[in-house]
Parts: C-alpha cells; structure tokens; sequence
C-alpha cells in the first residue's frame, strides 16, 4: 500500500504499469430463455502502460466487460467461465469479500458511465473523497485531500473550490473530471473509463480525451476505455479493440485497426462515421440493427445477418480469433492471414 | 431510401378494429401470465375472489334471520360451527360470511370515490398548472388536514349510514386529498416527457393527452392505490363500528368485534376467543390478499413487464 | 417556407436572496428555411440552439422578434389561430425512447394524429391505415412488423423512424430534427441522416438540423446552410461546405478541431485551435467570445462584432461572420491518403 505522502507523481515513476490479461471470459445473463451469453469467449490482453479502447454498440457486452475487470457483475449477470489476471493483483474473478473491496478503488480505479450522475448530489465533493478515504482505511485524510486537490489541479481546476461543491454546481465536463480524480486519488493502476465522454460537448470532451492521456502518462497507468463512439477511442487509445454480439471481433494497433479494417464490422462501422472529410456517397449506415441478449444466434458468426462477406460457414461455426502480426480478427472471410488460408486450401 | 430493415414479420396490419380487439385479448393475456409468475400473486387472486363471492353470495347462503342456538352460547369451535358461536347462539362464520358484504361494498365504494375525485382533481391541477393548480391544491390541504375520525363521530349522531354505500360515499369525500396530491406530481413529471410534448406538437386533443397518453402511463399508480383504499376504507369502517358509535344495523365484522370486546369480555374470556378472532382474521386475509395482489400492477400496465 | 428575424429570448432564473437572475439565451437570431432547405444550427450545451427549435416548433414563445410561416407573421395572430401555423413545423425529439409512450403500440401512436387529420382534411377513416403503413415505408420500415409492437420491441434506429413518421402524419413543411441521432447506435445514424434527406428531396420538407457535432451536419445534404451558435448569438453563417471546409470564426474553428481524428485513417490539421478554459461569467459588451478565445485583442473586449462578410483588408470572405479578426486556419484532419 502506497503511502500518501509520497507524491502521487513520484510514486508513479517508480512504479511499473500492471499489464491485465482477459481470458476466456464468459458472463451470462439470467433471462426468462435461459442463460444467454452478454460476453463470450473474450481474450483480451492490456498491454502494460497502454490506453486500450473498446467500442461496441448497444448490446455488444462492453459495460459487461468493463465490470469484469472489477468482478462487479450483479444479478441476474454471473461471470460463469474466465480469468482476469492483475499483474501485482492475481486473479480477481477469485476475489471476494474485503479483498475484492480493497482491490476496487486501490488497484483498479473505475470512472462510471455518465459520472455527471454518480455523484452523491447530497454531499460535498469533498466529503465524499474523505468518505472514499475511510473506506480503504486511509491513514492520513490531509495527504489524501492534498493529492486530490493537485490532481484537480492538474486537470484545470480550483481543487480547494472544487471539493468544496456540490454536485449541482458543476458542469458535465467538471463532474467527469471529479470521476477521474476519485477513481485516481487511490493511486489506482489500473484505471477503466466506461464512456468517458457520452453527454459532453465537442470542446469539453476534446479537453477530457486530452487530460486522460496525460493523466495516463504521468501516472504510468494501464486504461481501459469503453465507448460507442470509434472517433473517442481514435483520438485517445494505443490499442482499439472492437466488440460485437458479446464477442471481441476486431483488436490490435488503433492506427493499424482503423487504417486498413479487417473485420466486415470494423469496416462498416467506420464506413458508418459521420466525418468532416471524405466523399459523402461512399458513406453508409450498417444495415440490419445491433443484436439483443435475445436476438444473439445460438452458433455460427454473431455479425452473419449483417455482414457482406458472409459464407455457408458462417452459419454453423463460430470463428475463432486468430492473431497474426500483432492484430487479432475473428472471421472466416478476413480472418486468416493468406498464407494460412493458401495452405489449407492446397490440403 | 427505402431499405425495409426488417424484412421479416407478419403481413399488413389488419384493420383498427379488429387490432383493438387483439389489444384487448393481449392485454388479458397478459394479466394472466404476470399473475402466474409468482404463487404469491395466485394466492391473492384467490383470496381476494373469495371475498368477492362471499360479499356477492354470502348472505343468500343464509336465511335473513340467522338461526339461534340458546343450548351453544360461545360453543367452542367445532365441526357445525368452525369459529365457534356468538352470545346468541349463532354460527360466527355465518356471521362473518353475511357480513362481508357490507364492508366490501363500503370499502369498493370509498376506493372508487377516492380514486376518481383524487385523479380528476390530481390531473386538472397538474395539466392546466397556473391558477386551477393554486386552488384545487388549496382544496386538497384542506381535505388532508380535515380530522377524519372526530368529524365521523359528529356525523354519525344525525347520520346513521344504513346503506354500505352512504359510508362508502362519506369515507371516500374525506379521503381524496392523498391520491389528488401524487397524482399531480405525477402528472407534473409527465407532461414534460417527450410523448406528451409530441402529442401537443402534433396538436392532439386535451381530452386525447390526459386520456390515451397521461392516464395509462398513470394506471399502476392509480390501481395500486384504489386496492389500497379498499383496505383503508375497511379499516376505517370496522374501526367505526367497533368503538359502538354507529348504531348496529346488520351483521358486520366491526359489529362483531366490538360485540367479542365489550360484550363477550374476549379479552378476559376465552370462550368468547373465536368470536373475537373469526372477523379479525378476515380483515388480515382480506388485506393480505389485496397486497399480494398489489405487487402485480406495475408489470400488469406496463407492456414491456407484462410481455415478457 | 418559415423565417425568423431578430429572435430572442432571455430565461429568468430564480436566484437566491439577489432575486431573479437573467440568462439570454437567445440573441438577435435570424434565419430562414426554404422548402426542400437543409439549415443546421450547430453549438454546445447552452448556445441556445434547442430553445430556438422549441420557439420554431411553437413550444416556447420568445421575448422580440418575428417568425414568419407561410407569409404570415406570428404576432399578428391569437394564440388559437397561431397553433395551425405551428402544427407545419415538426419537432423530432433527441430521445427516441421518451417520444413514443411506452404504454402504446405503433399502430395507435400513429392513429390518433392521422385520426386528426383526417378529420382535418375530410378524408374518411379508412385512409388512417392505409396512410399509417405508406409513411412507415416511407421511412423505411415494413409496418407489419412495426404496427402491432409496443417501443420497447423496437431498436433505438425503428423508434426514431417512427418518430419521424408521426411527425410526416402532419403533412409539415419543416421539421426540427433536435440531435435526432445523438442517442441511436453509431453504426445506425447515417441510415437517420440519409432519411432526412431523402425527405427534403422527394416530399420537399425542410429540415432544420441541431446539433452539437459538426459532421453530422454534412450528411443532410450538401446543399445545406450551417450556423454556428455561441452563447445564443450566430457566429458564423454560410454553407455546409464551405463552412467546415474553410471555417474563419475561431469559436467555429475551435468546435472544428475539437472533433476527434482517426488516427490511421486521417491526420489532424496543422492549426488546430483550442480554446482558453472560461474564467467566470464573461463581461458585458465586446465580443461573447473573448474569455476563451486564444486570439482576441483590445478590440474585442470594447467592441461588439457582427455578422457580415468583412474579411480585413481588401478582401471579403464567402460566408458571414462575427469576428473582428477573420482568419483561415486548417483546423480539419487531412486524408491519409490526400
């Protein structure tokens, strides 16, 4: 446990980030047709001081994902197959009890989805960081509320003036910054940002993706982003991972993923981006709609009834992630390196 | 553009008419499969329908003048008489079952009279806001703060409410203020919702936005408190007739409890234990059924809850 | 066709013991939306642009100025006489999920309204279904699977389509489209935008875009006006183009920039602007802009720009603007491969 005297930053650089592998991660959902799989088979590895995003549209199992990670899963959810390894940290999915709830907060720091609305409207910013502080047994409540007040400061605000307010006195962009402190003020390692930047404006939310990328840095933190929105994750990530249907179908460099998509679903969602440039006719949406828990087809590709490249496999056989080149895609159009498909093909 | 995204699905809408019966049919169905999903639910549904057919059925079963038995003054409980029997000599199931009418009928009465007063006043405040909303909520604190029980009393010394229904009438006039006040919040929260502004965009009919869009988004809401008012009004009613101030018309279980009580000496004598105990567990029954039944309505008037 | 001059509107807050406090919302706003047009009003959170499409659609009044639909100018009317001049102009919610009544299928939602306008038009009762499935396919959904289903059924993408449609049922000339995309799935909104243009071309219905993000704006039309609203003032006006392309005000340029770049697809423009964090409420009189502009001078703090096409010296730029230093900067991301 690190003490709170130390300067956040100080503490930082000695400290290597933690790397995070997810393996094989299945949650289910209890529903009146049984168990269905909201992620599936998901391997997912965060590579140590790395931004990760992760985009998916509504029912894709990111937030589901992001919940793992702090083996937060609730009701009817059950995290039924899977790992989730911390370096420095073990596996949290064995986690349970005051272990786990130690884990949440020191090690793994967790911005909420919309934090406008997480806060407590009932009580001073201020008041809920010391509350924060007694629930992981902080020593020195001053320290705590001096890196508090810095780390606001480092984002551009009045730290004394900030924890000082009210919920209500402070905009979008503000809150989510409060967010960000409460979930870094621990000096949590691991940090997850579920849609850091819905409901902000264009200006406030270029300004939140530019504080998370420093605060990053400086902080030699591994970030797991999730979001809906591609150009977020563009703007801010090293490593994009795409899901879809509860499956991770696309991952690897952002550049690389969003430069030459490999995926039929990278592709069309990108294709699917309003943007400033590029020939408006070759823009089109996705047809078809994202998939339900219920609508997911029990085998064969979750993208199938969407997809153009779709093949008579498609329908039968889920296909496996294959990694080559340091990208990973799921797809038996696009999936395989060619030399791989040429092989096969000559046996 | 015309890309059908869903391709898939029956063929072309029948006409209206035929949809609203399907509606309906639906709408049933539905009430059917969430009242089958937890026991909970059946058990009220059967309880409180026993107590309907009591209230309905009950006093056919019996002649007009109960019979007496001067040889089982406070029998004890027994095959013939399972509660046991009265000061008189009469059967007290008999009793409770021919006096279920009377409180069921006041207590339906009161829910209606309140819930209808209580809504209409709740909604018309909440809708037209501004100048209606200051006096009908000035209406409504007087109605909240006007003593109940006292005022009872006063009435029930040149108002002898033989019929269930004048009971009913007074308890429900007394008892609005509650419903009225919710019901506007509930409305003021609302209307500003997108589907009401929509429908005023659209330049749909007042009588359009408070009936077709405001009220079903309410109904839970209202049901659960109608259900809710019955039990009020029950208690209110037996509660009345047990303190003796209202004269002894008809078999009537507040009747029998104060007869058990100050009569029988129930809480001394064992004896008269059942006689006491027969309408009391009835009341209990019927209240619990009617909460059991209670916990239905929001996935009963919700679609999304009751497809599922 | 429907114009608005001089609008404006100031909100009164109630404030503590100081009594009320003011907030203009809207300032001195002028526009116009032809039949068939394209407008888009772009800004963030309390530039005023929801407010102004609240006024056009008739749900909010305005404190000066004139709305003029179909040659007729509002204030000359009574409230009563007003609503069917209103009843032209369609608003469409941000929020697919609150605008239909969770309690109704389709098939009533769009009935009352068509019931209405039957009656309107002396059309008999059989029109109503027969009209409820043309517009449904005209929005590009099959009303056999659509008509029957409660809004829970459907995907966010269904449910803005019916929206639309329940806004067509009127016949309007104009519809407010207010983030009409904002809350429906990435992959699904351009399929939103196409329609609304598909609309402007084959009914020859108006459509007035808002938005707080610049690229959507494109995907109504090409042939679409923008303006771009700062603190309920029109900043910069011109068309869609030719606006993103070569925009000169330092708010819109700043709004511009702030628009993320696909990194490996496109690289970010060389002068990307971002603008200053605003220190307190910002003063009266001079340019709205100067707390968080990154170029302001003197100037800008005394004197109050307005629109015009002034470009400096000599030279006059293509679209209006409100800014005593016009100046282009490539703020847009550039093409990997351009």
């Amino acid at each position: 446990m690190t003490a709170h005297t130390a300067t956040p930053h100080a503490a930082a650089r000695d400290m290597e980030a933690p790397g995070v592998r997810i393996r094989d991660l299945t949650v289910v959902y209890k529903t009146p047709a049984g168990e269905l799989p909201a992620v599936r088979g998901v391997d997912l590895t965060l590579a140590p001081g790395t931004i990760t995003g992760v985009v998916g549209e509504s029912g894709s199992g990111k937030s589901t994902l992001a919940l793992s990670l702090l083996n937060a899963v609730q009701p009817p959810g059950r995290i039924a197959a899977g790992s989730v390894e911390i370096d420095g940290l073990g596996d949290v999915l064995t986690l349970r009890g005051e272990d786990l709830r130690r884990a949440r907060g020191r090690e793994v720091g967790y911005v909420f989805q919309a934090a406008q609305n997480s806060l407590n409207p009932l009580k001073t910013i201020g008041k809920q960081l010391l509350d924060l502080g007694r629930s992981h047994d902080v020593e020195d409540p001053r320290a705590l509320v001096r890196d508090a007040r810095d780390l606001l400061a480092r984002m551009g605000m009045d730290g004394a003036r900030v924890l000082d307010s009210y919920q209500h006195e402070l905009s979008g962009g503000m809150r989510q910054r409060v967010g960000i402190m409460l979930a870094l003020v621990l000096n949590a390692k691991v940090v997850v940002l579920d849609e850091p930047t819905t409901a902000l404006d264009m200006i406030t939310q270029a300004t939140i993706l530019r504080i998370i990328r420093e605060v990053h840095e400086e902080r030699a933190l591994t970030t797991l982003v999730i979001t809906h929105d591609v150009g977020a994750v563009a703007e801010v990530a090293d490593d994009l991972a795409v899901m879809y249907g509860g499956r991770v179908v696309e991952h690897g460099p952002v550049t690389e993923v969003l430069g030459d998509a490999r995926h039929p679903y990278t592709r069309g969602l990108i294709r699917a981006i309003p943007r400033l440039t590029g020939d408006l006719s070759l823009a089109r949406a996705l047809p078809g709609r994202p998939p339900t828990l219920g609508t997911l087809p029990a085998q064969g590709c979750v993208f199938r009834e969407r997809c153009e490249r779709r093949m008579d496999i498609c329908e039968t056989d889920d296909p496996a992630a294959v990694t080559h080149d340091g990208r990973t895609v799921a797809c038996h159009a696009t999936g395989r390196p060619l030399e791989l498909v040429g092989r096969e093909e000559l046996v | 553009m015309t890309v059908i995204v869903n391709p898939a699905g029956p063929p072309a809408a029948p006409p209206a008419e035929t949809t609203r019966a399907t509606l309906r049919r639906n709408f049933w169905r539905g009430v059917w499969r969430v009242l089958r999903r937890k026991p909970s639910r059946m058990a009220g549904v059967v309880i409180v329908v026993l107590f309907a057919l009591m209230g309905v059925a009950g006093p056919l079963l019996y002649p007009a003048q109960l019979p007496r038995d001067d040889n089982a003054l406070y029998a004890p409980p027994s095959l013939a008489h399972p509660f046991g029997t009265d000061f008189e000599g009469t059967d007290v199931l008999a009793l409770v079952i021919t006096g279920a009418r009377y409180v069921l009928l006041t207590g339906l009465a009161t829910a209606v009279i309140t819930v209808a007063l209580g809504t209409v006043i709740g909604l018309f405040a909440g809708f037209h806001r501004g100048r209606w909303d200051t006096v009908l909520m000035r209406l409504t604190d007087m109605n909240l703060a006007i003593p109940g029980l006292p005022l009872l009393l006063v009435l029930s010394t040149v108002w002898k409410f033989e019929s269930p229904l004048e009971m009913g009438l007074v308890l429900g006039v007394l008892g609005w203020g509650g419903i009225a006040r919710a019901v506007r919040s509930q409305t003021l929260s609302l209307r500003e919702r997108g589907f009401i502004e929509a429908a005023r965009g659209l330049g749909l009919p007042t009588r359009h936005i408070v009936g077709r869009e405001l009220l079903p988004s309410m109904a839970p809401y209202i049901a659960m408190n109608m259900l809710i008012a019955v039990t009020g009004a029950v208690y209110a009613q037996v509660g009345l007739f047990f303190l003796g101030v209202l004269p002894f018309e008809s078999n009537n279980w507040g009747v029998m409890l104060n007869l058990a009580v100050f009569n029988g000496g129930a809480l001394t004598t064992p004896a008269a234990l059942p006689y006491l105990m027969a309408p009391l567990i009835a009341i209990l029954l019927l209240t619990l059924g009617i909460v059991l039944i209670v916990d239905a309505m929001d996935e009963i008037f919700n679609p999304r809850l009751r497809e599922e | 066709m429907i114009t608005g001059t001089g609008i404006s509107k100031t909100f009164r807050q109630r404030g503590g013991v100081l009594g009320a406090r003011e907030v203009p919302a809207l300032r001195d706003v002028d526009f116009a939306v032809e039949r068939g047009g394209a407008v888009s009003f772009i800004g963030e959170s309390g530039s005023g642009k929801t407010t102004l499409g609240r006024i056009i659609a008739g749900l909010e009044t305005h404190d000066a100025g004139e709305i003029v639909i179909d040659g007729v100018p509002m204030s000359s009317l009574s409230h009563r006489r007003r609503q069917p001049y209103f009843r032209r102009v369609q608003l469409i919610h941000q929020d697919p999920y609150s605008a239909l009544n969770p309690t109704r299928t389709i098939h009533q939602a769009l009935e009352a309204p068509l019931a209405l306008r039957a009656r309107q038009t002396g059309r008999p009762r059989s029109w109503i279904d027969s009209r409820a499935q043309e517009l449904l396919s005209m929005v590009g959904i099959d009303p056999g699977y659509v008509l029957p289903r409660y809004p829970h059924q459907l995907s966010g993408g269904m449910r803005q389509r019916v929206v639309i449609a329940r806004a067509l049922t009127m016949d309007p000339e104009v519809l407010v489209a207010d983030e009409a995309v904002s809350m429906i799935d990435v992959s699904l909104r351009l399929g939103i935008l196409a329609l609304l243009k598909d609309l402007r071309e084959r009914l020859g219905v108006g459509v007035l875009f808002i938005t707080h993000d610049i690229a959507t704006a494109r995907y109504i039309g090409d042939d679409g006006e923008l303006y771009v609203l700062y603190r309920g003032q029109v900043v910069e006006r011109g068309a869609t183009e030719k606006i993103i392309a070569d925009p000169v005000h330092p708010y819109t340029q700043s709004l511009l920039s702030a628009i993320p770049v696909l990194h490996g697809l496109e690289r970010p423009g060389a002068e990307r602007v971002v603008p200053k964090e605003p220190q307190g409420e910002g003063r009266l009189g001079g340019c709205l802009f100067v707390p968080r502009c990154p170029f302001s001078t003197e100037r800008c703090e005394q004197e109050t720009p307005v629109l015009g096409r002034d470009g400096g010296p000599g030279q006059d730029t293509e679209q209006e603007q409100a800014c005593f230093h016009p100046r282009r900067r490539s703020v847009i991301p550039v093409g990997v491969g351009e």
